[in-house]
């Protein structure tokens, strides 16, 4: 997995490539935005993550460039300015997820796959625990054993694996379950249908909380 | 971390003279004065010309008289038939008066004290006065004497004095003094008669003139009002200049002048979000690295006496990173600030749904029980800084998983309370962890006063929301939780429901 790191903070940049090549990813750092633009255009890079505040040209003109060449690479900023003002430019300017400095590395790390699995569906996605989904068969597998699932059942459990360790609220539910043209769901239909997930769920060393007032959130067991 | 703006909170008070003011009194007052000389003249013309008329008869009078005189020989034959004293003394209000003597002091006939004639000064020689040359002067009429019987003392009167000369050349010539007088009452009533029935009209000409001149002042100075509609209607975040097409010449260089102030303003509130941007870049960068770089060394080493010194670099990063958005989040909330003016309309609900969403993912790390009160989801509107408000509602939350501790529940509740005299927004956010003394409570919202030192709380968290909650009109409360817990309570003013 190739990712261009654009930072020009020599100690955050460092920190960053040692720790996302831990992570297994073959890192290419740009130390400014010219560089970055540069070896976007020339290379080809799975991910982008790029600092917003980069000197030569900065974060958003980088990303705006690329997104013409490369309109489906999946970029997160790294901003340290104003969250609100940062979020609405970024998207603007066509970011994938942005990151706030200074962050915890697991958080970042989560974003980066979080936004790998959302923008490359891979048809065997990476395992969550014990748990393999297969989204071109509409399969789950636990431990080699496949799992019996009905249609709504397997659109709950993709809609909380690819929110892994984020609250899916129960708009959510209902609107993923819509999207696929089912009946909608009755008063406590989700709460039923989260019990039954649970217990299939009960060997693949995955839990699912409930978040009161909110929603569900699916995560590794500790 | 802010510069407060040195801006004169009023202007009243030290307010100089009214511009409308002044004009009306350098119009006005040269005009009174001006209509006031114009009445003296007028009087003194008036007096002038009843003189001359009065003069006239006198001198007819004196001359009548003269030729009445005839002298014999050494003496003067008085011809001064009874019908002409009658026709002379017939007015009593209005009676001629006369003396005919001849000098020094030879009384001869008629009205022994009449004033004696005052010659001009240019005559080189008093006492040879011009023969046959009247004489005009003003006098009173003397105490005593026996003029007394006729006219009441101490009235005005104006006279004639004529010299002639009798006698023929064989007889040494004689001169004789024949002095007519005539009260000037009459005279006096006649000039103030002209006064008056000119000054009544000048007066009303002088009141419609102040009252043009008023109405004249107000138009004049109506583009001056319109320039200062346009400067206090105006929302203090708009800086755009002010519109000179309607502006007259004389005012132009002081709309000008605010148009240049308006955008050295608009350039210092650019300079200071710069500057706050500028400054969370150069703080959380660094801070980022530290952070990441004592990860990776807590990773690669197994030591747990340096491990323990790595983790304590690393939580103080963590909490200097959390002080800089603190502070950075005051001196946005400051009411300086261009953000804290920056207001819409938003769902309280909703932002407190995202919120407490986003945190639940940290609260389950710190095992503790983070959730939504979804007994009333219905939208609650408030027209606020969306950002700031969210900035409150994340110390909230913030500050109940740093105290409350494992094991406790923290709840987040949304809802339009409508039993206040004007209807609020009530956001709260409560936990069953052991809360505060109330003691405490009142010194919280305090900078820098931290009720207990675990977590990494910098003191800041709730007097950032006081600060936000009281840029909106709004209040912040805390309250115990029984058993055991703290609750705080954000009240907001309710936006009215948008029509559907």
């Amino acid at each position: 997995m190739k990712l261009l790191l654009a930072e020009d903070d020599a100690m955050l940049a460092d920190a960053l490539t040692t720790q996302l090549g831990g992570a297994g990813f073959e890192v290419e750092h740009a130390p400014n935005g010219a560089v970055a633009d540069y070896l976007l255009q020339k290379q080809h890079f799975d991910m982008a993550v790029l600092d917003i505040g980069l000197p030569m040209m900065d974060g958003l003109a980088v990303l705006q460039h690329v997104r013409q060449t490369h309109p489906t690479l999946p970029v997160l900023l790294l901003t340290a300015r104003d969250a609100l003002d940062d979020r609405v430019a970024g998207l603007q300017a066509g970011a994938d997820d942005y990151v706030t400095k200074p962050f915890d590395f697991p958080e970042l790390l989560a974003r980066l796959q979080a936004l790998l699995r959302r923008t490359q569906p891979a048809s065997a996605s990476a395992p969550f625990g014990r748990l393999s989904l297969d989204a071109t068969s509409r399969r789950a597998v636990v431990g080699g054993e496949p799992l019996e699932l009905s249609g709504r059942e397997w659109t709950l459990l993709e809609l909380l694996v690819n929110q892994r360790d984020k609250v899916v609220t129960k708009e959510q539910i209902n609107q993923a379950w819509s999207d696929e043209g089912g009946e909608t769901g009755g008063g406590n239909s989700i709460e039923v249908y989260i019990h039954r997930l649970r217990r299939k769920l009960e060997d693949a060393g995955l839990v699912i909380r409930t978040v009161r007032g909110l929603g569900y959130l699916l995560e590794a067991q500790t | 971390m802010t510069a407060k703006a040195h801006v004169p909170t009023s202007h009243a008070g030290q307010a100089g003279v009214s511009l409308a003011r002044q004009l009306l009194l350098w119009l006005l007052l040269p005009q009174l004065v001006l209509w006031m000389a114009g009445g003296v003249a007028t009087y003194r013309f008036a007096a002038g010309y009843a003189n001359q008329a009065i003069d006239a008869s006198l001198l007819q009078a004196s001359r009548s008289l003269a030729r009445q005189l005839k002298p014999i020989g050494n003496g003067l034959l008085i011809d001064f038939p009874r019908a002409a004293q009658d026709v002379l003394e017939a007015d009593p209000a209005d009676k001629l008066l006369y003396m005919v003597s001849s000098p020094p002091g030879q009384f001869i006939l008629g009205n022994q004290s009449l004033p004696a004639p005052v010659l001009p000064i240019q005559d080189a020689a008093p006492d040879e006065p011009a023969l046959d040359t009247p004489y005009f002067y003003d006098g009173t009429m003397p105490v005593n004497g026996r003029a007394a019987l006729h006219a009441p003392t101490g009235q005005p009167l104006r006279l004639v004095a004529l010299y002639l000369r009798f006698g023929d050349e064989a007889n040494a010539p004689q001169t004789m003094l024949v002095q007519v007088a005539r009260s000037s009452a009459n005279r006096e009533e006649l000039a103030r008669r002209i006064l008056v029935d000119m000054l009544l009209p000048m007066s009303s000409l002088v009141l419609l003139m102040t009252l043009i001149v008023w109405l004249g002042i107000r138009a004049g100075l109506s583009p001056l009002a319109r320039l200062r509609q346009q400067v206090e209607g105006r929302n203090p975040t708009d800086l755009a200049p002010l519109q000179l097409a309607s502006a007259p010449r004389e005012l132009w260089s002081l709309a000008t002048a605010i148009n240049t102030l308006l955008s050295a303003v608009q350039n210092t509130v650019a300079t200071q979000k710069r500057f706050i941007g500028d400054a969370a870049h150069q703080l959380r960068t660094p801070l980022a690295g530290l952070k990441s770089q004592t990860e990776i060394a807590l990773q690669s080493t197994t030591d747990p006496e340096l491990r323990a010194r790595l983790q304590r670099v690393h939580d103080s990063a963590t909490r200097s990173a959390h002080l800089v958005n603190q502070l950075l989040t005051l001196a946005r909330a400051e009411p300086e600030s261009v953000m804290a003016q920056d207001r819409k309309r938003f769902d309280l609900q909703r932002l407190a749904q995202t919120l407490t969403a986003e945190w639940v993912p940290r609260a389950l790390r710190a095992q503790i029980d983070l959730g939504l009160d979804d007994s009333a989801t219905v939208p609650v509107w408030v027209e606020a800084n969306e950002l700031l408000v969210r900035e409150s509602l994340t110390n909230l939350i913030d500050n109940a998983l740093h105290y409350a501790g494992a094991g406790s529940q923290v709840t987040v509740r949304v809802m339009a309370d409508n039993t206040s005299t004007t209807p609020q927004a009530l956001l709260q956010v409560s936990d069953t962890g052991p809360g505060l003394t109330p003691a405490e409570r009142e010194r919280v919202f305090e900078r820098f006063v931290r009720a207990s030192d675990i977590g990494q709380g910098c003191g800041l968290g709730l007097a950032i929301v006081k600060e936000i909650v009281e840029r909106h009109h709004g209040e912040v409360q805390l309250d115990e939780v029984l058993p055991h817990g703290l609750c705080v309570s954000i009240r907001l003013p309710l936006s009215p429901t948008p029509a559907a």
